[in-house]
């Protein structure tokens, strides 16, 4: 397991160009103010337990308040509990940048996020999930850095789940209500070689360590997500990728699956 | 008649002076092309932005104006760093008619204020490319070194009698 995080570390350093739009987790980087963007987010988990596959949709809206705070607003729709699409919560996520040195092309940048999350599903696994799951809130820091073309990208995030909603308890114990969220990104740029205009089509490779540990209970998890993505007319996002459990002391329903997003950005969207 | 004549004539001087051709911005901390593309807009945004010709891979813009309308190097700047990034270096190009400058003083030039560092008593004519040296206009690195050779107040505050004034040098 360790032999295998410090390979991808290694591979990710040697890695001559890389992005930070990251798949699975956000860099410290904010989107231009006055912007806004539009992401449809699909996910599709395999139940570990009745094979069946969960089909979660996560319309997501996205605004650049200031240079340094932007705002991303979800609803959660799930095929989980029913055979057919159910909206079963929403989430508010704020992100404020805090810290930037830049040079030309090169930065290091801090940024501070909170998140709030509403779920009317029953409580199902013992791991906790504010997008899609659980009720409750977030809050974390993340550091990400480009050096010599290359993006590292990692946070720690303290979380606490709350009961849901429609009476559904969070009964794992008021203890095992807090975690802590850890997460460490890669990116390479694929293509194109050079830039040329924006019309290019960009290809970007990703590689993400997701992990969470429970504060009353000890125990985690660590998932490994691999991705690609596709920018068109640098204003559209084509992301797809997997989510793989290296290992798991959690109880955990759906861990895995395919992921796809489709985002498009509108610059200047509101005058400033 | 002689009047408008002399008013037409002081408005063509003062214009000649003044019309800057184009600016080029670096800009600091990307890569991608869509964080190119986010400066790149925003600048279009502008009302007095004609055209922005942009190199993705040196993170830089060409901008050039429309006619008779005042560029304002501040909204420039404002722009790149709403798009979440920073200006590494900032020129104009602006056709000079007879402007004398010197070394460490002030020039009305047009509707601007420059306050020339580092040059040679001259006069200024036709296009000469100046750079900005102030705050938000250079990397932190290069302004904090120049805080310490620079030691006109108005270096710090941006300002002279209570009106904008640039630092600049050829």
């Amino acid at each position: 397991m360790k032999k295998l995080i410090l390979i991808i570390i290694v591979l990710s350093v040697r890695i001559l160009n890389a992005q930070e739009l990251f798949v699975f987790t956000e860099p410290a980087s904010n989107m231009a103010t006055g912007s806004a963007g539009v992401r449809l987010n699909n996910s599709f988990m395999k139940d570990i337990y009745t094979h069946k596959i969960n089909y979660h949709l996560i319309p997501e809206l996205m605004f650049g308040v200031s240079k340094k705070l932007m705002i991303h607003t979800d609803a959660f729709l799930s095929t989980r509990s029913d055979n057919k699409l159910i909206l079963e919560g929403g989430s508010v996520y704020a992100k404020y940048r805090y810290f930037s040195i830049d040079d030309v092309h090169s930065h290091f940048r801090m940024a501070a996020f909170g998140r709030y999350s509403f779920n009317s599903s029953d409580i199902h696994q013992e791991s906790i999930d504010l997008n899609a799951h659980n009720s409750g809130y977030e809050v974390g820091t993340i550091l990400t850095k480009l050096l010599n073309k290359v993006a590292v990208s990692g946070s720690v995030s303290f979380l606490h789940a709350l009961d849901n909603g429609n009476n559904n308890e969070y009964f794992y114990g008021n203890k095992q209500r807090d975690a802590v969220n850890y997460t460490l990104s890669f990116g390479k740029l694929l293509l194109p070689k050079e830039y040329t205009n924006y019309k290019q089509l960009n290809l970007n490779a990703m590689v993400e360590l997701l992990g969470q540990t429970n504060i009353g209970s000890g125990k985690g998890y660590l998932d490994i997500a691999p991705s690609l993505q596709v920018i068109i007319n640098s204003v559209a996002r084509i992301d797809v990728g997997g989510r793989i459990q290296l290992s798991s002391k959690l109880y955990r329903t759906a861990p895995e699956g395919f992921f796809v997003r489709l985002e498009y950005n509108f610059f200047n969207l509101f005058k400033k | 008649m002689k009047r408008l004549f002399i008013c037409l004539l002081v408005f063509a001087v003062n214009y000649t002076q003044a019309q800057i051709t184009k600016v080029t911005i670096q800009a600091s901390g990307l890569t991608c092309s869509m964080c190119s593309n986010s400066i790149n807009k925003a600048l279009k945004s502008l009302e007095f932005v004609d055209k922005v010709d942009a190199n993705i891979k040196n993170s830089s813009f060409d901008i050039s104006f429309k006619p008779n309308e005042a560029v304002d190097f501040d909204k420039l700047k404002k722009k790149v760093e709403g798009a979440g990034f920073f200006v590494a270096n900032f020129t104009a190009t602006i056709r000079f008619d007879n402007v004398k400058i010197l070394n460490d003083s002030s020039v009305n030039v047009g509707a601007n204020t420059f306050h020339f560092l580092n040059v040679k008593q001259q006069i200024l004519n036709g296009d000469k490319t100046i750079r900005l040296l102030d705050k938000g206009f250079l990397s932190t690195k290069e302004y904090k070194k120049n805080t310490n050779l620079i030691k006109a107040d108005s270096y710090k505050t941006g300002l002279q009698n209570g009106n904008r004034v640039f630092h600049v040098t050829i």
